[in-house]
């Protein structure tokens, strides 16, 4: 095991906090083996498969959907500070009201019309992206007494290797929520818990228009398997 | 170093955001032998799970990694969203057996990567499409142990094309996840 393996990054499957996990938490270790070819591999989208407007969640509508409007750009990078290239990002969030359309969501809490949530980009040369949004809002779910979850973007990512595939949530900065959040505070390093947080960055906004945040992802290093691959 | 974005669960809002057209029939460049792989994921209470993500990535029916080609969408990946009874299905060609980088021989196999509300990660591991004996040398079988049944699809006896293959996250007869 080498030494970036001594602090754990991701959360256990197993966290009493989050309810949901009780029965879904798989108890037997987990099997370590080398990758196999596919593995280390990835598979390869061409870059028609996202359009350019779905990198914009605010002009779906008829109308620019309510809320306050966001531009988040960042760079996606492995463990070694490589960008990742050409690997498709996808996004989904909640409305600025904190519902999502979606039919299983009862939040009771207005839809908006104009407003879909889910986006996808592929990463630029040197692993960038852009999304326009409007930031999402809280909303209670039912996971303990007065739950709320904090505002976050759901983000999806393919890297370049099947190894590398990750889904994750990113938050916002000084949301009273994320101290009672357990599914945030389920990653067990408070370092690495703030990896998961947007910075403001105003000059990547619009001037009177939009606010700026940045975002960057770091996915697993070529190095970084449990096998040394 | 060890600078990596932590996971954290896909929730159960993911099906509007993440629907693909299609998603669930895999595109090869070329032909082969057509075949279905279905079944249902389970939590360690037996209960089908009606919001899992699916997703399998595999070899070209020639064992080789499929490339970059003129889809719209990657060749070789499926995503499919499991339904109100839990089950995923997935039409595809028979991936071919591979030999790895140094001389392992991998049965004909999918690998497969569920997320879930109720999990924080993703649960990853490979489904064998070939009888028990043939997945014998077979890095993961070896691995798996007494566990390896567990990653075996069996093959429908009336229809040879469909390859049946349940997923239990917990409990008896847990599935043998991977990490690699």
């Amino acid at each position: 095991m080498s030494a970036r393996d001594a602090i754990e990054i991701d959360p256990p499957y197993d966290f009493p906090g989050y309810k949901s996990t009780a029965l879904r938490a798989p108890k037997q270790p987990l099997i370590r083996v080398a990758p196999h070819p596919l593995e280390i591999a990835g598979p390869a989208f061409s870059r028609s498969f996202a359009k350019e407007s779905e990198a914009d969640l605010t002009t779906w509508g008829k109308s620019a959907p309510l809320g306050e409007k966001m531009i988040l750009v960042g760079r996606v990078l492995d463990e070694d500070g490589k960008p990742v290239r050409n690997s498709l990002l996808e996004l989904w969030q909640c409305n600025a009201s904190g519902r999502y359309a979606h039919p299983v969501d009862q939040h009771n809490a207005p839809l908006d019309p104009n407003f879909l949530g889910q986006g996808k980009v592929l990463t630029g040369d040197n692993g960038e992206y852009r999304f326009v949004t409007i930031k999402p809002g809280a909303y209670p779910w039912r996971n303990h007494p007065w739950a709320w979850r904090p505002a976050h973007i759901h983000l999806s990512l393919f890297g370049n290797a099947y190894a590398q595939r990750i889904i994750t949530q990113m938050f916002f900065p000084a949301d009273p929520l994320l101290p009672i959040d357990p599914i945030f505070n389920s990653v067990p390093d408070p370092e690495a818990r703030q990896r998961m947080v947007c910075k403001l960055d105003l000059e990547q906004g619009i001037e009177e228009e939009a606010l700026g945040y940045r975002f960057d992802i770091v996915l697993r290093g070529a190095k970084s398997t449990p096998t040394g691959v | 170093m060890g600078n990596r974005t932590p996971s954290q669960t896909i929730g159960p809002f993911f099906h509007v955001g993440l629907k693909w057209e299609d998603g669930e029939k895999v595109q090869f460049a070329g032909t082969g032998e057509r075949v279905v792989l279905t079944g249902c994921v389970y939590d360690g209470g037996g209960t089908a799970i009606a919001d899992a993500l699916v997703e399998t990535w595999q070899a070209d029916p020639s064992g080789k990694v499929p490339g970059a080609g003129a889809a719209v969408r990657a060749y070789g990946y499926s995503r499919a969203m499991t339904g109100s009874d839990g089950r995923y299905t997935i039409e595809t060609l028979m991936p071919g057996a591979c030999t790895g980088a140094g001389g392992e021989k991998y049965a004909p196999q999918i690998n497969v990567t569920i997320f879930a509300r109720g999990l924080l990660k993703a649960v990853r591991t490979r489904v064998f499409l070939a009888a028990a004996d043939a997945t014998r040398d077979d890095p993961l079988a070896r691995a798996a142990g007494a566990r390896a049944g567990t990653l075996i699809a069996s093959q429908d006896a009336k229809d040879r094309s469909v390859w049946r293959w349940d997923v239990r996250l917990q409990g008896k007869d847990e599935t043998a996840f991977i990490d690699f």
